[in-house]
């Protein structure tokens, strides 16, 4: 073999070595907490911004129970009518509690910054952008994760973000929520339950499941989880109103430069073989 | 009709040099026939630089410089501004867009060794349009007012401060205000807009100017004006315009296409191009749990944190970006491209490409110990590659490259 081929030989698993780096450092980064915290993964959401149905329910709700303290100041009341599709006289009648507001007037809030502070401890936060900056999966996740919890202030804790501010303010349509331990099957090595002799399932005991006391809520869990679907599907509506205009001109656009770049290539074809000719 | 349009066009051309200069850059400017796609990098970073300069004159209109505009004025953009946001997603989409193709515009110069005699200028203007784009970039940045913008600038001003004795005047002087204040914004604002574009212009109009001068390398490292035709045209070489143009086109085309994906469907980036903590309002009570750079300073903020001494990482981190400065007087080999070079070269700038990534991924996620680790191997993979090159080049066996393209 000559020193050519023999440097060949070595130098591939080397260049492999070395591509295993970045590789590595990826895999050492997979040990980080997730955003939701003692929750776990948070729970996946896919928004629906062409359902205008969900859309105005989750206005109704946002309105009805979080607009009191969280405002929209970025967001102007005319431009949620229009975009959600709700006729801006029955909107200013069912929604707008305060008559002297116009369509064109920015979703100030009507609390106080100073005073709030004083009665939360923080004054609750704007939520124009909450969808952008904790992501929509951290809201849905967080709304249905409120548990019984008589050491806070408001008798309440949250398992996605520990010792939050905020009361359920959803409390009375959800129920009372409380953590639970449960008897559940023990997982063997090779992934399916473990049992015993005799063929029944070996159960122990593990704690820190979310559950809801039976008969003390309004809603069932269905009726209360679509519930929080529509009030985080209207939050990443208001924190970008473009964002379903972009992604629907978003198709003609790349399709454009599709058609664009088939005929350049097209025309770069024919001039080269004009060229070659000579 | 075609009379008068024939006669002013002389009567310009004899005061305006419009026929020569289209002639000797564009119609009859030979470049080599025979190039991979390594070498339209440079084109699609015109194309950025073209976008970045007409979407920031249209953002400037509704955009408002104060510390108590700044924020909203984005949202304003965002909102209530007719396609304010296709103004605006094209604008930070550029910015990352802008950087990813500069770097490997750069990538394919250390690859072909495109700053070999004569080219040593046109590398230099280069690595200066690189220097001013890290500048203007990151007073960009600054701009929306959000908590990255407020935080990342906290941490870059104060490495100022880890200046010996003029350190903590000078950090005060560029901040304008004792901590970063509606003062810094309007003063990076004007360099931002102002000053920095003008110095990005003229910078790539040298670089095209130097480029010119010299002519185009190609991936094999010829020589093309070693042959040329009777009228003294290199025989390897094709004119500027038709064809090279409507190469780049084409290029042009499959970019704009993976620009408006991104653009339309993927805005964020993943938090890589706009960072998710940016959409919350400066406030300079609270910090964010995790202070990480825009992806394309990563790497060098990787080296940064990699130094426990603050002046030490700072000069490591400004190290980093000059000595792309002295690569010309450092590459010692006899040929130009790795494809003719040993397997020093080859091993060298496989290490450098490797130790780049990961040092970007590390600036990118929280510290841990094996991370720190990491970041010190990568960085002195990366400065090896550099300041081992005048030997691995001078006493490596080097292939023979061709006569013709």
């Amino acid at each position: 073999m000559s020193t050519g081929n023999i440097k060949k030989v070595l130098f591939k698993p080397f260049l492999f070595i070395l591509f295993l780096i970045p590789l590595f450092s990826v895999f050492i980064g997979a040990a980080e907490g997730g955003p939701c915290k003692d929750y776990g993964e948070c729970d996946d959401f896919k928004y629906s911004l062409n359902d205008f149905e969900s859309l105005q329910r989750g206005a109704a709700t946002y309105i009805n129970y979080c607009y009191g303290c969280h405002s929209l100041k970025y967001s102007r009341w005319g431009r949620v009518a229009k975009d959600l599709k709700i006729p801006e006289d029955i909107f200013f009648e069912n929604l707008v509690f305060d008559k002297s507001i116009k369509p064109g007037d920015l979703m100030i809030g009507s609390m106080p910054a100073e005073e709030s502070a004083k009665w939360f401890g923080v004054a609750p936060p704007d939520l124009t952008l909450v969808s952008r900056y904790k992501g929509d999966d951290w809201i849905y996740s967080y709304l249905r994760a409120y548990y019984e919890d008589s050491s806070k202030q408001y008798g309440v804790n949250n398992l996605v973000y520990p010792g939050t501010a905020m009361p359920n303010v959803l409390l009375a349509l959800q129920g009372n929520q409380r953590l639970v331990c449960k008897d559940v099957p023990i997982i063997a090595r090779n992934g399916g339950q473990k049992r015993d002799e005799n063929g029944i399932t070996i159960t122990e005991e593990k704690c820190g499941f979310l559950e809801v006391e039976n008969g003390t809520g309004k809603l069932s869990k269905e009726e209360f989880d679509s519930l929080i679907y529509d009030l985080t599907n209207f939050l990443v509506y208001v924190g970008e109103p473009a964002k379903a205009t972009r992604e629907r001109i978003g198709w003609y656009v790349v399709f454009y430069f599709l058609i664009f770049t088939a005929l350049s290539s097209l025309l770069y074809r024919e001039f080269h073989k004009d060229y070659n000719k000579h | 009709m075609t009379e008068i349009a024939g006669k002013l066009f002389t009567w310009i051309n004899t005061r305006l040099p419009i026929a020569n200069t289209f002639e000797r850059h564009l119609s009859k400017h030979p470049v080599p026939s025979k190039v991979n796609f390594w070498y339209l990098f440079g084109a699609l970073a015109a194309v950025t630089l073209i976008i970045q300069i007409v979407t920031g004159i249209w953002l400037i209109m509704p955009y408002s410089n104060t510390e108590e505009q700044a924020f909203s004025s984005i949202e304003y953009i965002m909102r209530d501004v007719d396609y304010g946001w296709v103004i605006r997603y094209m604008h930070t989409t550029g910015a990352s867009l802008f950087f990813a193709v500069v770097y490997l515009h750069m990538f394919r110069g250390l690859l072909y060794g495109s700053y070999q005699k004569p080219k040593e200028l046109v590398w230099i203007f280069g690595c200066t349009i690189y220097l001013a784009m890290m500048a203007e970039g990151f007073l960009g940045y600054v701009l929306p007012y959000g908590q990255m913008s407020y935080w990342g600038a906290q941490v870059i001003i104060s490495l100022f401060g880890a200046i010996p004795y003029i350190g903590e005047s000078l950090e005060l002087w560029v901040r304008g205000d004792y901590y970063i204040s509606g003062i810094t914004v309007s003063r990076f604002f004007a360099l931002h807009v102002v000053a920095l574009p003008l110095v990005l212009i003229a910078l790539v109009f040298l670089h095209l100017v130097a480029l010119h001068e010299v002519g185009a390398g190609n991936p094999e490292g010829v020589d093309i004006e070693e042959h040329l035709d009777d009228d003294g045209v290199p025989l390897d070489s094709v004119p500027f315009f038709p064809y090279k143009v409507l190469n780049a086109l084409v290029a042009i085309g499959v970019f704009m296409t993976v620009f408006s994906i991104i653009m339309f469907f993927f805005p964020e980036g993943g938090g890589y191009f706009i960072e998710m903590a940016n959409f919350q309002e400066a406030n300079p009570l609270v910090t964010p749990d995790h202070i990480a750079p825009v992806w394309y300073y990563a790497p060098f903020y990787t080296m940064l944190r990699a130094i426990p001494d603050p002046l030490g990482g700072l000069i490591v981190m400004a190290a980093a970006v000059a000595i792309f400065f002295i690569v010309p007087w450092l590459d010692r080999s006899n040929v130009a491209s790795i494809r003719y070079k040993g397997i020093y070269s080859k091993i060298a700038i496989t290490m450098f490409g490797v130790s780049f990534l990961t040092l970007g991924y590390l600036g990118t996620v929280g510290v841990t110990e094996v991370r720190k680790t990491m970041s010190v191997i990568c960085t002195v993979m990366y400065f090896a590659y550099f300041l081992l090159m005048p030997i691995y080049t001078k006493y490596e066996t080097t292939k023979e490259v061709p006569d013709r393209l």
